[in-house]
């Protein structure tokens, strides 16, 4: 697939208007990719996909920073296809969104991608185009560092996991137009109705049910996309992927959620795992028990199993309709105890981003909403620590995670106790630009309505909005306010994304930034890429209904080769 | 240098474990360190400079060592010149790996009371609980197996080795040992003449 041409580059980047300012001997490497046609066997179904040089999940793309790369890619498809290189910090023109970078990659056609690779970590690359990213379309991106890396490993392997639909598509865009909940498999039923009649009063009941149909969201949609199988490295459950480990060995895990729609909670039974790396920069390294990734996040975390047995990696989906499972172990063939999904949560009035005095005038409706300890999901005994003296090492972990509404029924909290990894642990291990003040803020309401599948920012869906536009050299400050009852992955094409943890000058650089509902999260972004990039929810059918916008980044041209890192 | 270095205690810490409540085993066996009653417990102890036979610079990165491994010999008393050259505070702390385990768990109390930041030691903060002990009292303990150093300083540590299985360097900066800042301290067996020259 790859071949090396070690070559002298003088500015190969003509094409976007950059210009190397030296020559230099570069590592050049040529990669061709073939986006195809395929079967994906989960084991449970088999179904017609999409996937690169014949299989889905593609193929790991491994590069080096510094490294000029020319990627070829041929279109075996009969319909239009695309490849965003997600995370890359590249010019325009080869980010790879159709309409917006360019024009897309016809049947039977070959798009020859060159940039210059300047940043290190692991990333993942997914077709743009349609629904053919949830058709299978996506491939990993480990890119090795110049210098050495901030932290030490005997070997490394890419976890990506994906959400797995019977349906394409283009099927389940069409059934949630239709009825936004037709893959709700986990909608209250008459008899909860009964259940809570019975516990909190007939009226309180009722009144609870109004609520939320004024809403037009119910308390179950944690996920509004249920039914799939989840896979890790294209393998379900069952067909368990299996990688190899020496007992005593360092082991880097590069995680990469490719789903659809879903967000997971990873944990590894038996190991602590150390996050050393969120989106492909490194962070201080963070010790958890267990994590959450949202849809196009990733993860790198160092493992150390010294024990001579498997290890489970088990990621349950947020909504805990589903998990996958994968394993650890010193040789091929054994497998470690998997746990059980634990109850499915629910979503809380706090979600619906109403404040608690509001709640006081529905008539036990804020009992209800606010008692944890009839929120499924929630580990008691991760909550009991804010009821220790404040001295345990546990303790430490169990403070309000700022990122969630307060009395959320997301609040993740780790299932075998300890510490559940929180955006506000990230600290940025080198921060990438000089901290300043931003010179404008951005407010970006995340807007839906249920009811019609409509997805939008600030009230308009894509289609009826203008384009978000930057100035090169400016530093803005994005407000995102979850006005909906759902998460969402807010991905920033092309500059990097600065969540603002609280941290300063160590606040982690993203590339992906989710809010969850009921909350207001900054980010801020040092505007130091020329041309036109999309900005949008990376929840599939979120983005096709219209929770997208164009960015366009005015000025700079000139100056771009200067900027750029 | 006295400014330059925050020298932690881990017997001192220690007892402060035992009097919340949640002691480790490791912690204890922390505590004997310095001693050498025990021969296989021993990491060794602090030296003269007079017996010094040679220097090893150690230069602290994020997050890393230069060298990653160390080689000694027992009853070799060696000067050790640290220097932090990274961006992010670093510890230099020879010990076994329970020892190091259990001051983890110290440095991980220190940073949740805002003792310690990325890149500052904060040496006026009080450890908040903490039986009215305060960082400062903490610090006035000189701990002469490690170092503790903001970027851009440096200390030594001159030490005594003795015949001991299982000896590491490592900072103990949260997150830092597991993802990889610790290295092997492999102890060759001493020779009779070293033998004589070490006393």
């Amino acid at each position: 697939m790859r071949s090396h041409r070690p070559s002298f580059v003088f500015g190969a980047l003509a094409v976007a208007g950059l210009l190397a300012a030296t020559a230099s001997v570069a590592e050049a490497g040529v990669y061709d990719l073939t986006v195809d046609p395929v079967v994906i066997d989960t084991g449970t179904f088999k179904k017609d996909g999409i996937g690169y040089n014949g299989a889905s999940p593609g193929p790991v793309l491994r590069f080096t920073e510094g490294e000029d790369v020319t990627i070829n890619v041929t279109n075996n498809l009969d319909e239009s296809t695309s490849i965003h290189w997600h995370g890359l910090i590249l010019p325009y023109q080869m980010d790879g969104v159709p309409t917006i970078s360019y024009n897309g990659i016809k049947p039977g056609e070959t798009f020859t991608y060159k940039f210059p690779v300047v940043q290190s970590g692991t990333y993942w690359f997914h077709s743009h185009s349609g629904f053919q990213e949830p058709d299978g379309a996506y491939g990993a991106i480990v890119i090795k560092p110049k210098k050495r890396e901030p932290f030490r490993y005997d070997r490394y392997y890419v976890v990506q996991l994906t959400d797995k639909h019977p349906h394409s598509g283009a099927r389940i865009m069409r059934n949630l137009k239709m009825m936004p909940d037709y893959y709700n498999r986990q909608q209250q039923t008459f008899g909860d109705f009964i259940d809570d009649a019975a516990k909190m009063g007939f009226a309180a009941a009722l009144a609870d049910r109004m609520a939320w149909g004024d809403m037009r969201m119910m308390a179950a949609d944690v996920e509004d996309l249920q039914g799939f199988v989840p896979l890790i490295n294209g393998k379900a459950s069952a067909q368990n992927w299996t990688g190899i480990f020496k007992p005593g060995e360092r082991v880097r895990l590069r995680f990469i959620n490719s789903s659809a729609m879903t967000y997971f909670d990873i944990r590894i039974p038996g190991l602590e795992m150390t996050v050393v790396s969120a989106d492909g920069n490194n962070v201080q390294p963070v010790k958890v028990d267990e994590f959450r990734i949202a849809v196009a996040e990733t993860y790198d975390v160092i493992i150390r199993p010294k024990e001579d047995r498997a290890y489970t990696i088990f990621a349950a989906s947020m909504g805990r309709s589903a998990y996958g499972r994968a394993t650890l172990a010193p040789r091929p063939g054994m497998t470690a105890d998997v746990p059980k999904l634990k109850k499915r949560p629910l979503l809380t009035m706090a979600d619906m981003g109403m404040d608690h005095s509001m709640m006081s005038g529905m008539g036990g409706m804020d009992k209800k909403a606010m008692d944890h300890s009839k929120m499924p999901g929630m580990d008691m005994k991760g909550m009991d620590h804010s009821k220790m003296p404040g001295m345990g090492m546990k303790g430490m972990a169990a403070k309000a995670d700022p990122f969630y509404a307060s009395g959320s029924g997301l609040t993740p909290a780790a299932a075998d106790g300890g510490r559940f990894l929180s955006y506000k642990d990230l600290r940025a291990q080198k921060p990438r630009y000089q901290h300043r003040k931003a010179m404008r803020e951005i407010e970006m309401r995340l807007t839906g309505n249920m009811e019609r599948y409509v997805w939008s920012v600030n009230g308009k869906k894509y289609a009826d909005a203008e384009p978000v536009r930057l100035q090169f050299g400016e530093r803005v400050r994005f407000k995102f306010v979850n006005e909906t009852m759902m998460s969402h992955p807010m991905h920033l094409h092309g500059m990097w994304s600065i969540l603002d943890v609280g941290a300063g000058k160590w606040n982690p650089v993203k590339h992906t930034v989710s809010v969850a509902p009921g909350t207001t999260v900054f980010m801020e972004t040092e505007v130091d890429a020329p041309g036109q990039w999309a900005f949008h929810c990376h929840l599939a059918y979120h983005a096709a209904a219209g929770m997208f916008r164009k960015v366009i980044v005015e000025g700079g041209e000139k100056s771009a080769a200067l900027t750029t890192r | 240098m006295k400014s330059n270095t925050y020298r932690t205690n881990i017997a001192v810490m220690s007892a402060f474990t035992a009097v919340l409540a949640f002691a480790a085993p490791q912690a204890f066996a922390a505590g004997s360190h310095g001693g050498g009653h025990d021969k296989a417990m021993s990491i060794g102890k602090p030296g003269k400079t007079a017996n010094v036979g040679r220097t090893i610079s150690v230069v602290m990165q994020d997050n890393f060592y230069e060298p990653e491994n160390l080689t000694v010999t027992a009853g070799e008393t060696i000067r050790f010149v640290i220097k932090n050259t990274g961006d992010l505070v670093h510890e230099f702390n020879i010990g076994t790996a329970p020892m190091h385990a259990a001051h983890q768990k110290e440095m991980a109390m220190m940073v949740e009371h805002g003792m310690l930041e990325p890149d500052k030691i904060n040496r006026d903060v009080k450890m908040s609980g903490m039986a009215g002990m305060s960082g400062k009292m903490a610090m006035s303990h000189n701990d002469p197996n490690s170092v503790l150093l903001e970027p851009g300083k440096s200390a030594e540590i001159i030490w005594r080795f003795e015949k001991t299985t299982g000896l590491e360097f490592a900072c103990n900066v949260p997150g830092h040992y597991e993802s990889g800042m610790m290295g092997k301290i492999q102890i060759k067996p001493l020779k009779t003449s070293a033998l004589e020259l070490g006393k």
